[in-house]
């Protein structure tokens, strides 16, 4: 009877002393206990048309050069006599961006494309943790205005050239190669034109433009990777206007990291660069060769 | 019967009270690291480090957590974290080691000591020495120390296409500060 009491009592001091005779095990069961934000999502703040959830750093300035050149299919406009596109540019778009704080960023930039001009916030509302929050949700507003010289008087009407975006961005960091996310969106443009179909029948665009973009990212190395976006945009003008064919914007692309740098080479069917753009009035299709390379160069500046 | 109890009691309660008044704690840390590179050098510093001494047998462990490097550029962390060390898979750094001199933890001094053990940094481990100082006062330990890391050993790479060239050698310099563990 005594015995097996003493025969235990001794385990349990056995067992007590080696754990505390391994003094790392007890540091890393403390340290197991913390949670940490997840690393890095995405590595600059678009995919190939759609926004990531990624912000400039805290003083940090991303200049950003986006470039889309004309479609490359011959049904489309491309073919040889433009080599396949790249004697065109659908959109040029350069863009400054700065990070107020961790959380916070604003930005202007300028677009070939209707010479739109826009400004935009940024703000990250929660980051993904190890625990307990599995997503980074991001809010994204711009309000942007197209100076150009437009045929129709309207136009002349400053207030009616602004449109104004805004978007969710949830986004979620699986494992170390693969991330996602999907935005729903709203565009709302001042200002839309009343048209004519062949068959005399008035079709008017609509003002307001809900939109759902989709988002993902595998990285091949630590420094490569294969970007892809969808955007769908519920508009019943855009489903029944048969003058003009709309699209939904679909873009792949090859993201490539070198410290401070990084590069996209990408092939999409939207001609704009910017939301406001590209949401209203994607008219090329992949099927038919409406597909335009594209790159983007965004170099961060640290202060 | 009960006096057996009493005693078994008394006995077990008293060595648990003998090795935690033997177990110290960081309750201070500095780690900071500092690396040459072409453009701009490269450094960091943490003060989320942890760390054990047991006086009973001058057994050490030391932990830091990666993700608590604070950089004066907010893009460097990014880097450091997702690119060389990869802390989303390591997420610490640790050391676990022997102290090869007596110390007589009773008597207030400085002490310059060896400690033979084993590092583990991006997963790999790594046998060292490494040379520090050891000081005892007022029932506190101060340890410094400051020795090399070569990226190499511990499978750390330099990409080629990085245009900002970085050191193969890191210079870390270490200041801990411990109490007794209560």
């Amino acid at each position: 009877m005594k015995y097996p009491l003493i025969v235990l009592a001794l385990l349990v001091a056995t067992v007590n002393l080696t754990a505390q005779d391994d003094l790392l095990d007890m540091l890393e069961a403390e340290e197991s206990t913390k949670n940490y934000k997840v690393g890095p999502t995405w590595k600059t703040m678009k995919l190939v048309n759609l926004h990531s959830t990624s912000m400039v750093k805290k003083n940090g300035l991303d200049f950003r050069v986006t470039h889309r050149f004309g479609s490359i299919g011959e049904k489309s406009g491309g073919g040889v006599h433009n080599l396949y596109g790249l004697d065109i540019s659908d959109d040029i778009r350069i863009s400054f961006d700065y990070g107020i704080t961790e959380n916070l960023q604003i930005g202007i930039g300028r677009s070939k494309y209707s010479e739109l001009i826009d400004a935009s916030i940024k703000y990250k509302v929660l980051a993904q943790k190890e625990r307990k929050a599995p997503l980074t949700l991001v809010v994204l507003g711009n309000i942007a205005t197209t100076p150009q010289q437009a045929v129709d008087t309207r136009y002349d009407d400053w207030l009616n050239t602004l449109s104004y975006f805004s978007q969710v961005i949830i986004a979620r960091k699986l494992g170390d190669r693969f991330s996602f996310e999907f935005a729903p969106s709203l565009l709302y443009r001042n200002l839309v034109l009343k048209t004519t179909d062949i068959d005399g029948v008035n079709a008017k665009d609509e003002n307001v433009n809900i939109s759902l973009g989709f988002g993902g990212r595998f990285m091949i190395t630590k420094r490569v990777g294969i970007i892809v976006d969808y955007m769908y945009t519920f508009s019943e003008y855009r489903s029944n206007y048969r003058p003009i064919n709309y699209y939904d914007p679909f873009g792949v692309g090859v993201e490539i990291e070198t410290g401070g740098h990084v590069f996209h080479i990408t092939m999409t069917n939207a001609a704009g660069i910017v939301e406001n753009n590209y949401i209203p009035n994607t008219t090329a299709n992949w099927g038919d060769g409406g597909i335009k390379l594209g790159f983007n160069i965004s170099r961060v500046f640290q202060f | 019967m009960r006096n057996i109890y009493t005693a078994l009691a008394t006995i077990f309660l008293g060595i648990g009270a003998l090795s935690a008044q033997d177990i110290f704690m960081v309750d201070s840390s500095y780690v900071h690291f500092f690396s040459e590179a072409t453009l701009e050098n490269i450094e960091a510093e943490n003060n989320k480090a942890k760390g054990l001494i047991n006086r009973a047998n001058s057994k050490v462990a030391f932990l830091i957590p990666i993700k608590s490097f604070e950089f004066d550029k907010a893009l460097m962390k990014e880097h450091f974290n997702e690119n060389y060390m990869e802390s989303e898979k390591f997420k610490t750094a640790t050391f676990k080691g022997q102290i090869n001199e007596k110390i007589n933890w009773k008597k207030e001094g400085s002490y310059n000591v060896t400690v033979t053990g084993i590092i583990n940094v991006h997963g790999v481990e790594k046998s060292r020495t490494i040379k520090g100082k050891l000081m005892v006062k007022e029932s506190r330990i101060r340890v410094q120390t400051k020795f090399e890391l070569k990226l190499v050993d511990h499978d750390i790479e330099i990409p080629t296409v990085v245009f900002q060239k970085i050191a193969e050698v890191i210079d870390v310099t270490v200041d801990l500060q411990f109490s007794l563990k209560k």
